[in-house]
């Protein structure tokens, strides 16, 4: 190899590396574009949704499935089944620690939405003894009731007895009366995020509390349950589904305090 | 098809899946990364995309909590610099293996979730959670891994030395006397 060869041939390597950074860089930064995906463009499609599916306030006489103070800067909406077991767990390790510490102490306020799903055949009318419940104030107890006891009514169908046996005789009179007329599946969310009764189901006066979490749910959306939505000062973030975890949520609302 | 044209078809084709591999690893990081709508790019709302995607990692139940918000710290992170470092070509052989790995651990935990179970009684419309898990395990090993590991086999296949014949042949054609400058 001469000597002229070897500077041609050096030369060349330079230039074919200096091209190949360039051609690297390049490619990085289109793919940075692509992914950050010109911001401001996506921002406000997600505004727009996040305005329609913001809290909505409940009507007048509405039950009131919610735990803490309306002014606490967090706001965690839930959107489950009572029939789901993933909702279960989410209940018994995450919400119910959530609700003795960061709701107690003011820092969240807890807002449950109804998602009963088609695939389970007694979810419907839980959501409806829940809100029995929740419209003379005893809420909490019934959600304990079904969520502790979820492997057995699931079985046999027989939520009455577990909610019969979370309060006194007078309190489940109360709450019973606000089931009149609502006998068979309650409402579940459909193909397409629809409202709709399995067979043998139809429309009661309770179902008017239901159907409006479905239809919430779709905008969310709600592909699975648990799926929950955190509000921090006026701002709503992605939804979450799946169980998290009490360390990992608490982390995160520490950070979110902490801005 | 002669071995120098074989090579540089060879070439392109690795060069065209780095770049793919990259991309993805790339825009993977940045979809954890990237701060909620409205919120700025600052590493504050930063580490608050990242402390969302701990929930992800979280609900794989296989890691204990202790370690999940690290672990989610740091996997986007390694991944940015993973997709840049494979666009750079340095040190391809161990990049394409890095992402390799990286892909195998990918679906290790996909294949865990749906041995588990993992949301199939709480799927909306039927299955829903289980289904995402489940295309996302056929999304992962049957295209990202494939690639990754083609791109692996093509940087040790190119990155081999000549074979001595081709060696012996580039010094007869060296002027006479030459070789013993």
């Amino acid at each position: 190899m001469t000597c002229q060869n070897s500077d041609l041939r050096r030369k060349l390597a330079q230039r074919t590396n200096g091209l190949r950074a360039k051609t690297a860089l390049a490619i990085f930064a289109g793919i940075l574009a692509f992914a950050v995906g010109a911001s401001p463009q996506t921002a406000p499609k997600v505004a727009k949704v996040a305005a329609k599916v913001s809290p909505t306030e409940p009507p007048a006489g509405a039950p009131v499935k919610s735990y803490g103070s309306k002014s606490a800067p967090i706001t965690l909406e839930v959107f489950t089944d009572y029939q789901c077991p993933s909702c279960r767990n989410f209940y018994e390790q995450t919400l119910r620690t959530l609700i003795n510490d960061y709701v107690a102490s003011g820092k969240v306020y807890l807002v449950h939405h109804d998602y009963p799903l088609s695939a389970h055949s007694h979810s419907g009318e839980a959501a409806r003894w829940a809100n029995s419940a929740a419209r003379v104030g005893e809420f909490d107890k019934v959600e304990a009731a079904l969520y502790d006891n979820q492997p057995a009514w699931e079985e046999s169908g027989d939520l009455q007895k577990y909610i019969a046996a979370s309060m006194s005789a007078a309190d489940f009179k109360r709450v019973q009366a606000q089931m009149r007329g609502c006998e068979g599946p309650g409402p579940v969310a459909g193909a397409s995020g629809a409202v709709s009764y399995p067979p043998n189901g139809k429309p009661c006066p309770i179902d008017a509390y239901i159907t409006p979490d479905i239809l919430l749910g779709t905008k969310v959306p709600v592909n699975a349950t648990p799926t929950f939505v955190i509000t921090y000062k006026g701002k709503r973030l992605a939804p979450g589904s799946g169980g998290v975890s009490w360390p990992i949520l608490k982390q995160f609302f520490d950070s979110l305090l902490t801005q | 098809m002669t071995t120098s044209s074989r090579n540089r078809l060879g070439s392109i084709l690795l060069l065209a899946g780095r770049i793919v591999l990259a991309a993805i690893f790339i825009v993977a990081a940045i979809e954890k990364m990237k701060p909620q709508p409205g919120m700025p790019w600052t590493l504050h709302s930063i580490n608050l995309s990242l402390l969302m995607f701990s929930w992800v990692v979280d609900s794989y139940n296989m890691l204990p909590s202790s370690t999940v918000t690290l672990f989610s710290q740091i996997l986007p992170p390694f991944e940015l610099f993973l997709g840049i470092w494979l666009l750079s070509g340095i040190a391809l052989r161990l990049s394409s293996l890095v992402s390799t790995l990286l892909m195998c651990m990918f679906v290790t935990a996909l294949v865990s979730a749906v041995e588990r179970n993992l949301g199939i009684n709480c799927g909306c419309f039927g299955q829903g959670a289980q289904v995402a898990v489940k295309t996302e395990l056929i999304r992962v090993s049957g295209l990202f891994l494939p690639l990754a590991v083609a791109v692996t086999i093509g940087a040790f296949l190119l990155h081999r030395k000549p074979p001595a014949v081709d060696a012996a042949a580039a010094n007869s054609a060296l002027p006479a006397g030459s070789e013993h400058a």
